[in-house]
């Protein structure tokens, strides 16, 4: 056989993954898995007789080195996290709700390694140094620096300004300034690079040219979700599916085309909830800007530790009941397709949320780091007590939304239904908890540490509430292009809107005078330059200041960077146009065979009449 | 060679990890949930003879709500008297068929047999109707009416026939398929 003959050429591993891929049962498959052994065999065996001894320990090595991968991964898969429970939610909600759920993990461990990178190379060597904090008198430990995040935490290592700018001595030099600013750095640059490359595996894997969800080929064909194990969810699926098929039958049938003045009226609608959106996020923006002034200008008593939480209050309160009246809006609007109308959702959040947390940066930049001393530890007090507040209202929203609209729903108004879970809307807040965490960790790197709580708990409270008050969502939805959208969203204005905070803080703000391990340079960046004028003194390794002065710190080399990779996008993006055009030429070609095919069918069929009639009647032979 | 029902000798469980995309703790997962179906005559014997009937396999709580149930056993029976009965490596290909690590041309290959219901090759209007009926429900009101069926075909086959021969066979199913990424993860049953 042909099949043979191509698997006993290929090299072991490849060979058992071809064999693993072909869809026979799975004797056939021990069978033709035992002809290649023993051909595989007789062909090594001819080519090295002189080292047969050689040869065989080769297969045997080779053997054990498989096996131990295969206990390697079984190894792996008794290590996950909540494996049991995700296939618990995935059996009964199916396959879109355990996004989010695998999105919590992802996040979980994504913050357990930052929080391992920053705790080991800045705050480790610190408190072996020196762990004991320098408490001025009268400062105690009281219950409200859980809350607020000042006093007593003020001095730990939580913040930036406990952190001294000595050269530690001990089993050799750490400089502890160099150290805070490369880790940190070298931290948003891992950050960026796992997100670059998981944006670009979602996107080969799961662009589509056109949008298939509205097509009936996809909806019987594709969009059964086998995962499903409880009899009321698939019941329930079944009907919706039915539902939505009767649904868009009827409107493929309605051809009919809406009136001018309908279409008027559906703009203007548009427009309207535009407007009312866009005003109400700058309204929001303002407020805080004003109550932050307010804040400031109340002179300094001991209710205001209390009234520093003023701040985080209104903003938890903004980001849980503004999204709301967006969702009032969209109930009024008409949209042609279902992704639009959660896609306007969206855009509208994320408008919202960068206005409040602009307007916030603003504050701490242009106000906050001119008037306090210790401006750094300051803002990342502010960031905690943000940080705290988001997840104490989002477990008050989860109440509140689920659990309440569930009793509401159950006994009160049977028709509004048992609330859904709204992935897009969670998966959302934790982009945002994880923005205000990224623009923390240069103010206090020990910021993921609540993160890594409030996924934990999360992952419990939100499991509880599933399982109790929501029912699966109606329409299946595409969770792979959401997924796409989702991370795409934490990447660009999530990640890059830290980042260059962060980068605007290094570069153009002065530390403070008194703290934090930057204390006394021009701008954070000016660490670097000592660092490379005791090189250049110690004279020891030339290429490092060679790439400083010429790569870092010059301007050309970023232009022409910039030239060469718009250069390769234009070329990708031309080779991408032609590779559509060509998928259109081999369509057509592939409905011209058809028509052949049949054509000649028809043919031969005529030919057969033809013969048997001229067989059955040889006298009645006529002209052919 | 062969073992007895109630163990699974190291050979035989590497030769599986071999051929089919299951790990060491998925294949003996499914070893502990078929010997679970066996009576109690049977654990003596010998596993590779040993068949389980479909009706009992239907009883496995992650096929037993399954719209396609019956066709899945039937698929992946290697009986000859195609009664749908399972044997044990039948019940470990259907397992790594329906894997996390099953690649999509394994999976759509198999997902394309099981919605054949007549098992012609292709999927022509008599498939596709009773492929609609399984995944709307069986209440009166859930069906869809005779019109409403004939339209959807007809959609169905505008869409996804592309040689325009009044069927969709195999590479235009795929070509369905590798459009919508959600398949792979969807096409799935774990013990």
């Amino acid at each position: 056989q042909n099949l043979v003959k191509e698997l006993v050429d290929m090299s072991t591993r490849e060979r058992i993954h071809a064999i693993r891929d072909l869809p026979m049962s799975f004797e056939e498959k021990k069978s033709i898995s035992a002809v290649v052994d023993t051909d595989h065999i007789r062909h090594q065996k001819t080519l090295l007789l002189e080292s047969t001894h050689g040869c065989l320990c080769s297969i045997r090595r080779s053997q054990t080195l498989r096996r131990w991968g295969y206990s390697v991964r079984s190894a792996r898969q008794t290590l996950q996290l909540w494996q049991g429970t995700m296939k618990e939610i995935g059996g009964r909600f199916g396959t879109s709700v355990l996004t989010y759920f695998m999105f919590l993990k992802w996040l979980l461990v994504f913050n357990v390694v930052s929080f391992l990178i920053n705790f080991g190379f800045i705050t480790i060597p610190l408190l072996v140094h020196d762990h004991t904090p320098n408490l001025p008198p009268n400062v105690n430990f009281r219950g409200l620096e859980i809350l607020t995040g000042a006093g007593y935490f003020n001095y730990t290592v939580m913040y930036y300004g406990s952190y001294s700018n000595e050269t530690l001595v001990g089993l050799g030099e750490y400089n502890l300034q160099l150290a805070y600013f490369f880790t940190i750095s070298l931290y948003m640059v891992l950050c960026g690079v796992a997100l670059i490359f998981s944006m670009a595996k979602s996107f080969k894997e799961n662009y589509v040219l056109s949008d298939p969800a509205s097509s009936s080929a996809w909806q019987i064909l594709c969009s059964w979700d086998f995962s499903i194990v409880n009899e009321r969810a698939i019941t329930q699926r079944k009907n919706n599916l039915s539902v939505q098929l009767k649904e868009s039958l009827s409107e493929g049938a309605q051809t009919e085309m809406l009136t001018r003045s309908e279409k008027m009226k559906h703009f203007g609608i548009h427009l309207g909830s535009w407007l009312l959106s866009t005003s109400l996020a700058f309204g929001c923006g303002s407020g805080i800007y004003f109550l932050c002034q307010y804040e400031q200008q109340v002179p300094w008593t001991p209710l205001q530790e209390a009234e520093t939480l003023l701040v985080p209050f209104v903003v938890s309160l903004m980001n849980l009941v503004v999204p709301l009246f967006y969702s009032l809006f969209n109930k009024f609007e008409v949209y042609s397709n279902q992704r639009k109308q959660i896609y306007v959702l969206l855009v509208r959040n994320v408008i919202l949320k960068i206005s409040i947390l602009s307007i916030l940066c603003y504050y701490w930049m242009q106000v906050v780091a001119k008037k306090f001393s210790c401006w750094e530890s300051m803002v990342g007090q502010a960031l905690y007590r943000l940080v705290l507040f988001d997840f104490l209202f989002l477990m008050l929203g989860s109440f509140f939304g689920e659990f309440l609209r569930n009793l509401i729903g159950r006994k009160l108004l049977p028709n509004l239904g048992v609330p859904e879970f709204d992935v897009a809307r969670n998966v959302f807040e934790l982009i945002y908890a994880q923005t205000l965490v990224w623009i923390g960790i240069y103010f206090s790197p020990l910021l993921p540490v609540i993160q890594i709580l409030k996924c934990f708990i999360f992952f419990y409270v939100k499991k509880v509430s599933l399982a109790q008050n929501c029912q699966p969502p109606r329409r299946t939805g595409r969770a792979a292009q959401m997924q796409t959208i989702l991370i795409a969203l934490l990447f660009f204005p999530s990640f890059v809107g830290a980042l260059s905070i962060v980068a605007y803080t290094a570069w153009s703000l002065t530390p403070s005078k008194q703290c934090g391990p930057f204390r006394g340079l021009n701008n954070t960046f000016g660490a670097v330059g000592i660092w490379i004028d005791n090189l250049q003194q110690s004279s020891s390794s030339y290429w490092v200041i060679w790439i400083y002065h010429h790569v870092i710190r010059s301007e050309v080399f970023y232009f022409f960077l910039a030239l060469i990779v718009i250069i390769i996008i234009y070329i990708f993006w031309q080779v991408t146009q032609g590779r559509k055009q060509l998928i259109v030429q081999l369509r057509q070609q592939i409905v011209n065979e058809g028509k052949d095919k049949s054509f000649l069918l028809d043919k031969l069929q005529k030919l057969q009449k033809s013969n048997q009639y001229a067989q059955k009647h040889p006298n009645k032979v006529c002209l052919e | 060679m062969g073992t007895t029902a109630s163990q699974l000798g190291k050979d035989l469980l590497s030769e599986y990890q071999e051929l089919t995309f299951l790990t060491k703790q998925e294949i003996l997962l499914a070893h502990k949930r078929y010997t679970e179906l066996l009576l109690k005559e049977d654990l003596a014997k010998d596993l590779s003879s040993i068949r389980v009937p479909m009706a009992k396999i239907l009883t496995l709580p992650e096929l037993k709500s399954n719209p396609f149930r019956q066709r899945i056993c039937r698929v992946f029976s290697t009986s000859g008297l195609n009664d749908g009965s399972l044997s044990f490596e039948d019940f470990l290909d259907l397992l790594s068929a329906f894997s996390d690590s099953a690649t999509m041309e394994i999976k759509s290959h198999y997902a394309f047999r099981i919605f054949d219901f007549d098992d012609d090759g292709t999927l022509d209007s008599s498939d596709l109707r009773n492929l609609v009926n399984c995944l709307t429900g069986e209440t009166n009101d859930t069906r869809l009416t005779n019109e409403e069926m004939r339209q959807l075909i007809k959609n169905i086959l505008e869409e996804s026939d592309i040689d325009k021969d009044g069927t969709v066979n195999l590479s235009e199913f795929q070509h369905v398929i590798s459009r919508s990424p959600d398949f792979v993860s969807s096409f799935k049953i774990v013990l």
